[in-house]
C-alpha cells in the first residue's frame, strides 16, 4: 500500500473520477476513493495496492498528466517539509548516489525562476548526493503550488507568490503517456470526418468508459463518422458500426452510384472505400472495425441480444445532425405506398420522420438492455440545458436492470451534454424493444419532463425561458 | 466488410417476417480476404452467440469448407485457427444479402449492407 499524487489536466474535471474508476475496473484492482477528494482540484492523492497499477492509470487515463509516489502536502512548506521528512524510508535510497532533477510548479499562477530556485534549496536535508542530471535523471522530484483561481483579477507581477493553497511533493513515477493519443487521433489530422466528428479527447474519454479492451465487442448504433469507432478500436476492441444515413460512414470517394461512374475511374480502389475505413486505416485498427451497416436502429436486424460488451454513443441531437427514424411525419398522413420497383440502381431512400431526443435516449437504454451482455456497458452523451437540469432528468430514461454508474458534465454555457455511462446490472434476458411511439406517456399528468426534452427547439430558441428574460446568449462550441 | 461473423448475427426484419428469415441467402458476391488478429478468447466467449448450421452453410457458399458441420464441445487451437479465418477474414465486398422468407434484397456496396427497409415494410 502507497500513496500516489496524481496530476490532472486542466480539462474536463467532472471525467476525471469516473475515467480512473473505469481504468481500475479494467485492469481489476479496486480504486479507493479519499473522503476529502475534490475533482475541481488538479491534484489527488490515491492510495494505492501496488505501483503497477499507478502505472496502469497513467498509461490509460487520458485525463492524468502524471503520477507521482506521494510524500508530503502541506498548507504551508513547514508542514510539507515536516512531513516530507516522516517520509524518509521512501526516498532515502535515491540519496548516495542517484542523479535527480527537482521541478517546481505552479497551478493558476507560474512561479518565478529565482523562486523556483529558493524552494528547492530548502529541499537540500533532503541531501541528494547523486549528480544532478536536467535531461535524464534516474529520479525526478516534483513540487508543485496550487493557487485558487484568480481569473477576473488582475495580479501585480510575484503578487501572492507563496501564497498558495496547498503544495504537494513526491517522486515522478509515470508521465501520463495516454495524453499523447489526444494528438494521435486530431480530427484536422483525420483522413475523413464530417460536422458532426467527435473531438478526439472526448472520444478517447468516451472509449475509455466502455472498458475497450482486446477480445471485446462494442457497438455504436450512430456511427456517423466513426469517430468513436476509432478509439475503442485503438484500445484493441472489435467494433460494429451501425447508421440511418449510409453517406455518413462513407463519405465521398466510397459512393458509387452511376452519375459518380466517371469519378469512380479516376479513384484508386484505396480512395473509394468507406471514409471510415480509411480512417481506421490511417490508425492502424481497420482490421478491429467488423462492419457498418446502414439501418435505422428503431428497424434493426440485429439476430439476437446480448452480444455486445458495449455500446458507444453520440446520438443525433437534432442540432447539427437531423435525428431521424424511419416512417413518415403523422400530418402528413400519407398512405403508405409499396415500393416501386427502382429504375436503375440507385439506391431506395426511404421516407423518415424526426425522433425526439427524449424518445430516443429512453429507447437507448432499453436496447442497450436487449444488446448487452450482462455487466456491459452503454455510454452516450445527452445534451442538456443548463438551467433546467434536475439530477431526476436521468432517471425518465432508465429502465429495470440499467443503473447510471457516471454521469459527466461538459459545460457549453447555456446547454452542455452529460457524458452518461449506464451498467447492465441484470443477467435477466429481454425481448427486443419495440420502439413504440411514447407520445401518450409523456403527457402522464406530473410526470417528470427531463431537460433534455425537445432540445432541438429550445436550442434554436437560444435557450430563452418560457417567461422572463432570455438566457444570455452563449455561443456554441458543438451542435452534434 | 459484410464478414461472416456478421451475416451471422443479421435476420430479415421486415415487418411480419417472423419465420424462416435467416440466414439471409448469398447472392452474386465479390470476396475479399483480409488478415485479421486472432484472439482466442474473443472466439471462445463469442460462440455461443453464433448459429453455426448458418455459419458453415454460409462458409461453404464461399468457398471455405474447413468448419466441422456441428459445433465441438472442446475446441482445439485448429478449431479456433480455422472459425478466426471464418468469421473474421472473409469479406463480401459486393453483392446481395436475400430473405429466404420474403425475398427482400439486402444490396452490400463497398462492403456496407443497405438494411433500411422500406415504407410498407416497418410496423
Amino acid at each position: 500500500m502507497s500513496q500516489y499524487l496524481i496530476v490532472f489536466a486542466q480539462a474536463h474535471e467532472e471525467f476525471r473520477l469516473p475515467e480512473l474508476l473505469s481504468v481500475a475496473e479494467l485492469h481489476h484492482f479496486d480504486l479507493a476513493v479519499p473522503d476529502d477528494l475534490d475533482v475541481t482540484r488538479p491534484f489527488a492523492v490515491f492510495t494505492l495496492d501496488k505501483e503497477e497499477h499507478a502505472r496502469l492509470l497513467a498509461r490509460r487515463c487520458i485525463l492524468i498528466k502524471s503520477v507521482y509516489e506521494f510524500y508530503a502536502r502541506g498548507t504551508t512548506y513547514e508542514e510539507l517539509h515536516q512531513q516530507n521528512k516522516a517520509a524518509r524510508p521512501k526516498w532515502e535510497k535515491y540519496t548516495p548516489d542517484t542523479s535527480f532533477k527537482f521541478v517546481v510548479n505552479g497551478y493558476n499562477q507560474s512561479i518565478p525562476k529565482a523562486r523556483q530556485r529558493e524552494v528547492i534549496e530548502n529541499f537540500s536535508y533532503m541531501d541528494f548526493l547523486g549528480k544532478i542530471d536536467l535531461k535524464t535523471p534516474e529520479v525526478t522530484m516534483g513540487c508543485f503550488e496550487e493557487y485558487r483561481d484568480t481569473v477576473g483579477n488582475t495580479r501585480h507581477k510575484h503578487e501572492g507568490d507563496g501564497n498558495f493553497r496547498e503544495a504537494f511533493f513526491g517522486r515522478l513515477l509515470e508521465e501520463g503517456t495516454a495524453r499523447s493519443l489526444i494528438k494521435k487521433f486530431d480530427v484536422k489530422k483525420r483522413l475523413y470526418f464530417g460536422n458532426t466528428s467527435m473531438e478526439a479527447e472526448i472520444s478517447l474519454l468516451m472509449a475509455n468508459q466502455t472498458l475497450a479492451s482486446p477480445g471485446k465487442v462494442i457497438y455504436d448504433p450512430f456511427v456517423g463518422t466513426g469517430s468513436m469507432a476509432y478509439t475503442t478500436a485503438h484500445f484493441g476492441a472489435l467494433v460494429f458500426g451501425s447508421d440511418i444515413d449510409g453517406r455518413q460512414m462513407r463519405g465521398k470517394g466510397g459512393i458509387s452510384n452511376i452519375s459518380d461512374k466517371l469519378l469512380d475511374s479516376v479513384l484508386t480502389d484505396a480512395e473509394q472505400r468507406p471514409g471510415i475505413m480509411r480512417a481506421a486505416a490511417q490508425y492502424g485498427v481497420e482490421q478491429r472495425v467488423i462492419d457498418l451497416c446502414t439501418f435505422d436502429v428503431t428497424q434493426n436486424p440485429w439476430r439476437c441480444g446480448e452480444m455486445f460488451d458495449a455500446i458507444i454513443t453520440d446520438p443525433p441531437y437534432g442540432v447539427r445532425a437531423g435525428a431521424k427514424r424511419l416512417g413518415r411525419k403523422k400530418e402528413r398522413g400519407m398512405p403508405a405506398v409499396p415500393s416501386q420497383p427502382r429504375p436503375d440502381d440507385q439506391p431506395y431512400i426511404p421516407p423518415t420522420k424526426p425522433y425526439e431526443l427524449a424518445d430516443l435516449a429512453a429507447d437507448l437504454v432499453v436496447l442497450a438492455r436487449y444488446l448487452l451482455k450482462p455487466g456491459g456497458r452503454l455510454v452516450f452523451f445527452l445534451p442538456t440545458v443548463t438551467d433546467e437540469y434536475r439530477e431526476v432528468d436521468i432517471n425518465t430514461m432508465l429502465c429495470g436492470g440499467m443503473e447510471v454508474i457516471a454521469n459527466s458534465l461538459q459545460d457549453f454555457g447555456a446547454w452542455g451534454r452529460r457524458l452518461v455511462t449506464i451498467r447492465k446490472t441484470t443477467c435477466e434476458s429481454f425481448p427486443p424493444p419495440t420502439f413504440e411511439s411514447h407520445a401518450e406517456e409523456g403527457e402522464v399528468e406530473g410526470a417528470h419532463i427531463p431537460a433534455h426534452k425537445d432540445f432541438r427547439g429550445k436550442y434554436f430558441q437560444g435557450f430563452k425561458k418560457e417567461f422572463g428574460t432570455p438566457v444570455e446568449a452563449e455561443r456554441t462550441q458543438d451542435g452534434g | 466488410m459484410v464478414r461472416l461473423i456478421t451475416h451471422n448475427l443479421l435476420a430479415c426484419h421486415v415487418k411480419r417476417c417472423t419465420t424462416n428469415n435467416f440466414p439471409l441467402q448469398l447472392k452474386d458476391v465479390q470476396l475479399a480476404l483480409r488478415e485479421a488478429e486472432f484472439n482466442a478468447d474473443f472466439l471462445r466467449g463469442f460462440m455461443p452467440r453464433l448459429e453455426w448450421t448458418a455459419l458453415v452453410q454460409a462458409a461453404c457458399q464461399v468457398g471455405d469448407d474447413s468448419l466441422p458441420l456441428e459445433a465441438p464441445e472442446m475446441v482445439d487451437d485448429e478449431f479456433l485457427k480455422n472459425l478466426h479465418h471464418v468469421l473474421l477474414e472473409i469479406h463480401i465486398e459486393e453483392g446481395a444479402m436475400v430473405c429466404p422468407n420474403c425475398q427482400h434484397v439486402y444490396p452490400i456496396s463497398n462492403g456496407i449492407p443497405n438494411m433500411l427497409l422500406a415504407e410498407n415494410e416497418i410496423g
